[in-house]
C-alpha cells in the first residue's frame, strides 16, 4: 500500500498519461481518490476507452471489478459539473500486471439512458449490468441479455433511484400469487 | 396422552380409557418434522439449535426434512423479500395437513429494521402463522421454546392457524 503511494507521488500514474495522450479530447474530468485515478469521459467514447485500457499491452486492466451507477438528481455540484447528466455509470477495473485500479465514470443523461454494453470486452458485465439496470434503469446496448436479475420480473420503477420511495409504492403489500409462475 | 383410569372394575388399573384423538396427538407432537426455510441469520441460530450443543432431537424434532412434502413444521427463519413470498407460499402449499409454521426472528414477523420496498413485514400477511418468535436473531433456547409451544398446542387438540382459517 505504502509502495504504491510513494510511486504515484513521484510521478503522475501511468494510466492518466496514456489516457491524456490517446483520448485526451473525452476526458471530462480527473481525479483520485484514496490511491485510485478516477477519470470522467464522455459516454459517445466509453466504450472505446474502456477498450483501450483492457487491451493496451502497458496498461492491461483485464479485470472488471464492478459496474454500478449513482443517481446524482439531488447532488447539484454533480449535475453542474457534467451538464445536468442525472446518472453517472461507474466502471472499476484492475490490472494484475500494474496492480492498480482506475475508476471510469460515464455521465449519462436521463432523456437518452443508453450506453454501450461492455459484455464483448468483459463476460463478467453481464450480470453486473443486468443489475445497473434493474436498479436505475440504464439500458446497455447490445447486452445478450437484458432482464431484471434482483427484482422479480413483472416489477415496476428502478428502485435505487431517488425518486423511488423506500417503503416503495405498496408492492410489499398487494402481492398478487396467481400472476406469479412459481 | 390425556390418560384416564378407568371405573374400578376390580381390574387393578390394568385397564385405561382415551380417545383416539389424544392418542393420534400425542404422537403428533411427539415426531415433529421441520422444514427449514432459513434465509439469514436465523437459519444458523436454527442449526445451532439442531445440533449437538442444543440438540432438538431431546424434543422429538430433529428429522429436519428438506422436502415440504415430508414435513409438517415450516420454520420461516430470516428475511422473506418480495420475489422470495411466492416460493415460501408453494413450499407451505406443499406440505400435507395438519402442518404448523413457526415465523423466527424479528424480520420473519415483521420486518425488522428492513423496512423497505423490497421486504416482506411480516409473513403472517400470506401464510398463517402458530407462534412467533422474537428476537433478532432470536437463540436456540427462543426455538426450542416455540417447538414446545407447538407441541402444546398440538396436544391442547387445538387446530393450527392453516385448518382455523379455513373453518
Amino acid at each position: 500500500m505504502n509502495e504504491e503511494k510513494e510511486v504515484e507521488e513521484q510521478s503522475k500514474p501511468l494510466v492518466l498519461e496514456k489516457l491524456e495522450a490517446n483520448h485526451a479530447d473525452t476526458l471530462l474530468a480527473q481525479d483520485e481518490s484514496r490511491g485510485t485515478v478516477v477519470v470522467v469521459v464522455r459516454k459517445e467514447q466509453a466504450y472505446a476507452v474502456l477498450e483501450y485500457l483492457k487491451t493496451d499491452p502497458e496498461l492491461a486492466y483485464t479485470y472488471l471489478v464492478d459496474v454500478t451507477a449513482v443517481d446524482n438528481s439531488q447532488m447539484e455540484s454533480e449535475l453542474i459539473q457534467f451538464d445536468y447528466a442525472r446518472f453517472m455509470v461507474i466502471y472499476q477495473l484492475y490490472s494484475y500486471q500494474g496492480q492498480c485500479r482506475v475508476r471510469v465514470k460515464v455521465p449519462v443523461h436521463e432523456n437518452d439512458l443508453s450506453i454501450s454494453s461492455v459484455t464483448g470486452l468483459w463476460r463478467a458485465a453481464n450480470w453486473l449490468e443486468r443489475e445497473t439496470y434493474d436498479m436505475f434503469g440504464i439500458h446497455f446496448e447490445g447486452h445478450p441479455d437484458l432482464r431484471r436479475i434482483l427484482m422479480p420480473d413483472d416489477f415496476e420503477g428502478h428502485p435505487l433511484r431517488k425518486d423511488y420511495p423506500l417503503q416503495g409504492r405498496g408492492e410489499r403489500e398487494r402481492f398478487n400469487f396467481d400472476k406469479q409462475n412459481v | 396422552m390425556g390418560l384416564d383410569f378407568g371405573p374400578d372394575t376390580g381390574t387393578d388399573g390394568n385397564i385405561i380409557t382415551t380417545t383416539i384423538d389424544k392418542v393420534v396427538n400425542w404422537g403428533r407432537k411427539n415426531s415433529l418434522w421441520p422444514m427449514p426455510f432459513g434465509t439469514a441469520c436465523c437459519a444458523i441460530e436454527m442449526m445451532a439449535t439442531l445440533a449437538s450443543k442444543f440438540d432438538l432431537s431431546r424434543f422429538g424434532s430433529e428429522a429436519i426434512r428438506f422436502s415440504p412434502r415430508q414435513s409438517d413444521l415450516l420454520i420461516v427463519s430470516g428475511r422473506i423479500s418480495i420475489k422470495m413470498m411466492p416460493v415460501l407460499k408453494r413450499i407451505y402449499d406443499q406440505m400435507p395437513d395438519p402442518k404448523w409454521v413457526i415465523s423466527m426472528g424479528a424480520c420473519a414477523s415483521c420486518g425488522g429494521v428492513f423496512d423497505t420496498y423490497t421486504l416482506i413485514q411480516g409473513v403472517d400477511q400470506f401464510i398463517p402463522v402458530d407462534v412467533y418468535i422474537p428476537g433478532c436473531p432470536p437463540r436456540p433456547e427462543d426455538l426450542i421454546d416455540a417447538v414446545l409451544q407447538v407441541q402444546q398446542k398440538i396436544a391442547s387438540g387445538a387446530s393450527p392457524k392453516g385448518v382455523e382459517a379455513i373453518l
